[in-house]
């Protein structure tokens, strides 16, 4: 499902200084699984989510999903890709403040041009399943952490995608909607999602429903 | 189906705009007022360019004046037979007129006198002395002239005060509108008997004389042989006056394009500002837009709509607002500044010219500049990795 080959990415700090955040990394993650990627701030873990969602580009080495070279798709058909294929949880939400619940949500339909009984259903779907139906028109900002969260969680899936990326989901939670969030995980897994978490919140490590951990230190899979 | 227009785009960018009202607001208004700076003084030149033209058109080929101790006096009837005696002259017509100022409205009128059964040396003055009744004092006057009169109650008669301090009553009989309001609007014509009682002119005098040249080309030799003539005269040719109107009109131009460049520097400030970057928010916005599946041409549609509807709602507004200042309030300030005390004092109305080029040439140095300058911007956040932009 998802495979990374000799994936090394640097970040260019100046003209003659860069960052290896990660070096020769190989990984295989098959559909329906979850794994946890697990690593202290700054060992690589977002960076891995980030180049499988296509938000970025490995230096060298390719990024595979679904066989596709995604590390290799031209801008816009990454877009496409993300779109379709992706659903990210970002670790600060990245939710626009000024737009409603429901705006942040759809905010992936709005280039597709659906049709606005198509949107409302979808909306609808996703309103349920992570009980926010309430709070559609609230702006995002007058909203707590843990709600906010379910909105992002929401928005990454209102297009249905095989797989789910989650960078530090738990970062900015207490413990009883760190809880709240891994019953959703459960339930995306039981609708057979590939779901990537990256964190180092010890809530995750030995859940029945991790599949795999992966330990990433210095850019490297330990 | 991405070549439909996606209205939830055009939806996405109306909120946009709503979400940042007041900046929405501020931006619009300045816009506008730019628009409506340069749209107003486009259509002033055009109309006033257009009152000049018609004005010089209707300009005899020589006036013939005397002169006397470098000022201007009333000239010998006799003279226009000499000067009719000049090879290619094809007519020469002793004018008799006067400025006449109007004490109580503050205003100087143009006393025109014409005869019923000479050449009248202005296309414009050959229906005006069909309608005048030569058999009693009356009058013809221009729209300001009557509505200037009407104020002050007159309005069937007007009594002239002579020299003598005697009045001379002279009936309104018609209102006349020629070609060119700046030529026509203080103007009022009547009988030259009339004219010559009022300013007291004698029958053996006019003001000055007009000649027409059949031959174009000879204008400058017969205006020579004029001067030979009667060497105490001043002889001016439709160049001359040409000159001098032009020399007028490009002062005020020079007024014209001063305004027209801090308009154009306030715009490009604004334009400045867009271009140079977006606020850290707005390169957000962009790349979340990017990793939630938005292309690079998802985002510059949603920024081309919302640079459009600002830029054309606020061309639309400043054009309209700027119609209505120059046509129907009559540019105050503004037209002073073009028109200047000296050629009237009465109202003046403006002449609406449509002019599209003009329209196009405001269009198209704001509403394509500005759409750019909220595009250029956009364009280099889109295409940088959305990773970049929000971590």
């Amino acid at each position: 499902m998802v495979s990374l080959i000799n994936v090394i990415k640097k970040y260019e700090v100046n003209e003659n200084e860069s960052v290896i955040a990660l070096d020769k990394i190989n990984l295989e993650i098959k559909e329906g699984q979850v794994v946890v990627l697990r690593g202290s701030s700054g060992s690589g873990k977002s960076t891995i989510l980030s180049l499988i969602a296509a938000l970025s580009k490995p230096t060298s080495g390719e990024v595979l999903v679904d066989g596709d070279r995604v590390s290799k798709l031209p801008d816009n058909f990454a877009s496409d890709f993300r779109r379709h294929t992706i659903g990210f949880v970002f670790q600060k939400y990245n939710l626009i403040p000024t737009l409603s619940v429901k705006e942040n949500i759809i905010l992936p339909l709005v280039p597709m041009n659906l049709s606005e009984k198509e949107i409302k259903e979808k909306l609808q779907r996703v309103l349920r399943m992570f009980n926010i139906e309430h709070k559609g028109t609230q702006l995002v900002k007058s909203l707590s952490g843990g709600e906010q969260q379910r909105v992002a969680i929401a928005r990454a899936n209102i297009n249905n995608p095989k797989i789910i990326l989650a960078d530090e989901p738990t970062a900015n939670l207490d413990e009883k909607l760190s809880l709240s969030f891994i019953e959703i995980i459960k339930e995306l897994k039981s609708e057979g999602k590939t779901i990537i978490i990256a964190t180092h919140d010890p809530l995750f490590f030995g859940l029945d429903i991790v599949d795999e951990e992966i330990e990433i230190y210095q850019g490297k899979i330990v | 189906m991405r070549n439909k227009i996606n209205f939830y785009i055009v939806e996405y960018a109306i909120n946009s705009l709503l979400r940042q009202k007041y900046k929405t607001i501020f931006i619009s208004i300045v816009f506008s007022i730019l628009v409506f700076l340069l749209s107003s003084l486009f259509f002033i030149t055009n109309s006033i360019k257009y009152e000049l033209k018609q004005t010089l058109e209707a300009l005899p080929e020589i006036t013939v004046q005397k002169i006397k101790a470098g000022r201007h006096y009333d000239i010998d009837v006799s003279a226009v037979d000499e000067i009719l005696n000049i090879r290619g002259v094809s007519s020469a017509v002793a004018r008799v007129w006067g400025y006449y100022y109007f004490e109580n409205a503050g205003v100087n009128f143009s006393l025109v006198g014409i005869d019923e059964y000479e050449e009248q040396y202005k296309k414009s003055f050959v229906e005006v002395a069909s309608n005048l009744d030569f058999t009693k004092p009356s009058m013809i006057v221009g729209e300001g002239v009557k509505g200037v009169m009407d104020k002050s109650y007159y309005k069937e008669y007007f009594n002239f005060i002579k020299p003598d301090g005697t009045l001379k009553r002279v009936d309104i009989s018609a209102t006349f509108k020629a070609q060119s309001e700046l030529e026509s609007n203080d103007v009022i014509i009547m009988s030259k008997d009339s004219v010559r009682e009022i300013f007291d002119i004698s029958q053996t005098k006019a003001t000055d004389i007009v000649v027409r040249v059949a031959n174009f080309n000879e204008v400058a030799t017969v205006a020579s042989k004029i001067k030979l003539l009667y060497p105490d005269t001043r002889v001016i040719t439709k160049d001359d006056l040409k000159i001098s109107y032009q020399n007028i009109f490009d002062y005020k131009s020079g007024i014209f394009l001063a305004l027209f460049s801090v308009s154009l520097f306030t715009f490009f400030i604004i334009i400045y500002d867009r271009v140079s970057g977006l606020s850290s928010e707005q390169k957000r916005e962009i790349g979340i837009l990017k990793a939630v599946g938005w292309r690079v041409d998802d985002v510059l549609r949603e920024k081309f709509y919302e640079g459009f509807i600002v830029s054309i709602f606020s061309y639309l507004f400043g054009i309209t607002l700027s119609l209505a200042f120059v046509y129907i309030l009559k540019a105050p300030l503004l037209q002073n500044i073009f028109i200047g005390y000296s050629q009237l004092k009465t109202s003046f109305n403006l002449p609406f010219v449509f002019d599209i080029q003009t329209l196009a040439l405001i269009f198209f140095l704001s509403v394509p500049i500005y759409i750019a300058a909220i595009i250029i911007p956009s364009w280099r956040s889109a295409t940088l990795e959305a990773d970049e932009v929000i971590r």
